[in-house]
């Protein structure tokens, strides 16, 4: 069975029911209203937003696994941090490099509008009937279209390939600790403690902060073996974040530490993700995905952070693939089953949002 | 693959990356580790004289092998070990790692008699002092490189002999300041994995850019030791071996490779895998959602499977299928023999069998109206 969409037809979905403070009546820009009084700030990566609902919620702490073979969590950071110094949002990083400002010098800068609109020219090309594999690709389209308009974007395309411009970084609002020679975590909590405190929730004037935090765990770091108290540290942060107007990212590699505090550590996230490696010119999994070729990894969404609700948040699919756009965006996609080879002509390979089968694999499908 | 790994070593690290980084581990079912370690090191060794790389010499971190044992190794090789402290270095942290022994020279207890080697630089006292280490370890390639763009390769024997003196955390830490400086090209270091806790080994790996591993290629049967055909396995195990490698991608992709390796009186050899290996990624490929094979178990129990009536044509007593298991052949004989005074018979005959079903003509076409 084949679906025939007209591309006309399709409406993406609206509700009659708008909010009165609508999005375009912000001054922010780094910063959108979300459900039930929450407030959100941008990944960095247009696809990730949408999963989550809008992006990360002021509050929330957010944690990566990490996978030891591949760095993926570092294209993560690397968005977030970009989009924080895009909308000159005060920034902490701490990672156990020796020269931590050095990362700044990887982050992506904004996409040049005219690359987009070519994007967008592409799939205007065949008007009229098209055939719509895979259709839910094509709802979102429609959207992106209507956000172009420049610097003010809440969620901004990242050139992986060209680095930020250096005057984003001059900033004062910008501070990079290595955790390298700590002996333990307490004077870098005392730094987390005082940046959280310059954007606190009852602030009128919300700007929205961001900590990055990478590879805590890290087995060079002296206090990696000392669980309890990095423990302690990701607890206390949860708790001085979600009193502030800050989000705080934290990737860990989860195979470093015991279980039991992989564990408890997970369940501290209020977003969790994990992110994780595929094999290099593998004949199975290139036969079994479409799409193989552009694969750099894979993203797992575990939990979202849903706070001033009881509501949890129910997501479609899981599992997306990370990809690269022309090797300089990423991008995430529900992964798509390739076809049944050629006879049979059945499309029991719909996208990933379908129910999972009942040979569940680590993979959701 | 064991040649693509010396190569990659060979070629080293861009500018401003951290320098390639290969562990190479083994267990004790198949303890070949330090034959791979010594080919990568002849191999690095022939690209380094022959001016093919990327660094100008090799620091040698001996703990668990004499320098003699290299001084002899790479003299067999063919290499030039007189002229050796232009290209290589041999930190000495095997004779006296902890300083025990010229403590007792100093105090007149024993005499000195270590003859000592041509090939070795200095002679490490304190094994534990990790960051003295490092700085002898950067001084020594630094002879060897010069000090301005040159490089120099990074060989450790046995990062097990140091985790017994230090913290994993304190060898984790050397490994990254070695792989972020600037004048190390590539590094490459031994450990026994199941000498360490998983976690110990974990971090090793995750500081590594390439694994090496060396599996056993015959498991024995039933891990017991005793049996005549388990001892030759193991034995094969003592001269043969999988050499797995994967290595982490720039693009966060893994790259998979497998290899034998054999070793004999010449040394080590790698030849490409003979037997249809197919161990790659079962773990993130689901199962074909229609699986067209049966297996062995579902073939029997397919035989087992109780057919409706009419299909029992094949000489045996006719079972009508009531729910239960399948009786066995004596108790249904059994039961036949209580049953049979008396009680009722099904016959069954199945009406319209030659009617074919979904036939090209209208069934309605005999309805005349």
């Amino acid at each position: 069975v084949k679906i025939y969409i007209h591309m006309a037809a399709i409406r993406p979905r609206s509700s009659s029911f708008s909010r009165s403070t609508s999005a375009a009546s912000n001054a922010v820009p780094g910063l959108k209203h979300g459900p039930n009084g929450t407030m959100f700030l941008s990944s960095g990566i247009p696809d990730l937003d949408k999963i989550l609902g809008g992006g990360f919620t002021l509050g929330s702490l957010v944690m990566v696994m990490e996978d030891p073979e591949a760095p993926h969590h570092m294209l993560l950071l690397r968005n977030f941090m970009s989009q924080g110094l895009v909308h000159h949002q005060p920034l902490i990083y701490a990672s156990p490099a020796k020269d931590p400002r050095g990362f700044l010098g990887t982050l992506p800068s904004v996409m040049v509008s005219k690359d987009d609109k070519s994007r967008a020219h592409e799939s205007e090309k065949e008007k009229g009937l098209r055939i719509a594999w895979q259709y839910k690709k094509y709802f979102g389209e429609q959207n992106s279209d209507s956000q172009r308009d420049g610097k003010s974007e809440y969620c901004c395309d990242f050139d992986l390939r060209k680095p930020l411009e250096r005057h984003f970084f001059t900033g004062k609002h910008i501070d990079c600790i290595t955790l390298k020679d700590s002996a333990d975590l307490t004077t870098f909590h005392d730094r987390c403690s005082s940046f959280l405190s310059q954007t606190p929730r009852t602030d009128g004037n919300v700007i929205g902060g961001r900590i990055a935090i990478q590879s805590l765990c890290s087995p060079q770091c002296e206090f990696s073996d000392k669980e309890w108290d990095m423990l302690s540290f990701v607890r206390s942060l949860k708790s001085l974040v979600r009193l502030s107007n800050s989000v705080a990212i934290i990737t860990f590699p989860p195979s470093l530490v015991s279980p039991a505090f992989s564990k408890r550590l997970q369940h501290l996230a209020d977003t969790l993700v994990s992110v994780k490696a595929i094999p290099d010119e593998d004949k199975e999994l290139a036969k079994l995905l479409t799409g193989y070729q552009d694969m750099v990894g894979l993203l797992s969404m575990h939990k979202v952070a849903r706070i001033n609700t009881q509501v949890p948040a129910i997501l479609e699919a899981t599992t997306f693939s990370m990809k690269l756009h022309k090797r300089r965006s990423l991008t995430l996609e529900c992964l798509n089953q390739a076809p049944v080879h050629g006879s049979s002509g059945t499309s029991y390979g719909t996208s990933g949002s379908c129910s999972s089968s009942s040979k569940t694999g680590t993979l959701d499908f | 693959m064991a040649e693509w790994i010396c190569r990659t070593l060979r070629d080293g690290g861009l500018e401003g990356e951290h320098a390639p980084a290969l562990i190479i581990k083994d267990t004790i079912r198949c303890p070949l580790s330090s034959f791979v370690f010594d080919h990568v090191l002849s191999q690095l060794s022939s690209f380094i004289l022959s001016n093919k790389s990327q660094s100008k010499g090799i620091v040698l971190v001996a703990l668990s092998r004499s320098p003699l044992y290299y001084q002899q190794f790479l003299k067999s090789k063919g290499y030039d070990v007189v002229d050796s402290p232009c290209w290589i270095k041999v930190l000495d942290c095997y004779s006296d790692p902890l300083g025990w022994k010229s403590k007792l020279v100093e105090s007149g207890s024993i005499l000195n008699r270590d003859p000592g080697s041509s090939i070795t630089t200095s002679l490490c006292k304190n094994v534990r002092d990790l960051d003295n280490l490092f700085s002898s370890i950067i001084e020594s390639g630094k002879e060897l490189a010069g000090d301005g763009k040159g490089r120099f390769v990074v060989a450790i024997d046995s990062v097990s002999e140091m985790l017994r003196h230090t913290t994993v955390s304190s060898v984790a830490a050397l490994l990254s300041n070695l792989r972020s400086h600037d004048q190390v090209s590539c590094l490459f270091w031994l450990l026994h994995s199941d000498l360490h806790e998983t976690r110990a080994t974990a971090a090793l790996e995750y500081m590594s850019s390439m694994q090496a591993s060396v599996e056993p290629m015959a498991l024995p049967a039933n891990g017991q030791i005793g049996n005549s055909m388990n001892l030759s396995l193991m034995e094969q195990n003592f001269r043969r071996g999988k050499f797995c490698v994967r290595v982490k991608r720039r693009n966060g992709r893994v790259r998979m490779m497998f290899e034998e390796l054999c070793v004999d009186i010449s040394g080590i050899k790698f030849a490409p895998v003979s037997s249809e290996d197919n161990v790659i990624a079962q773990s993130l490929v689901p199962k074909v959602q229609f699986n067209l094979q049966l297996s062995e178990k579902e073939l029997n129990d397919r035989a087992k499977v109780v057919l409706p009536f009419e299909h029992q044509d094949n000489g045996k007593t006719t079972q009508i299928y009531d729910g239960r298991k399948s009786l066995n052949e004596g108790e249904t004989e059994i039961h036949e023999k209580v049953n049979s005074s008396g009680k009722g018979e099904i016959i069954y005959f199945r009406d319209s069998d030659d009617e074919m079903p979904d036939s090209d003509e209208d069934p309605d076409d005999d309805l005349d109206i």
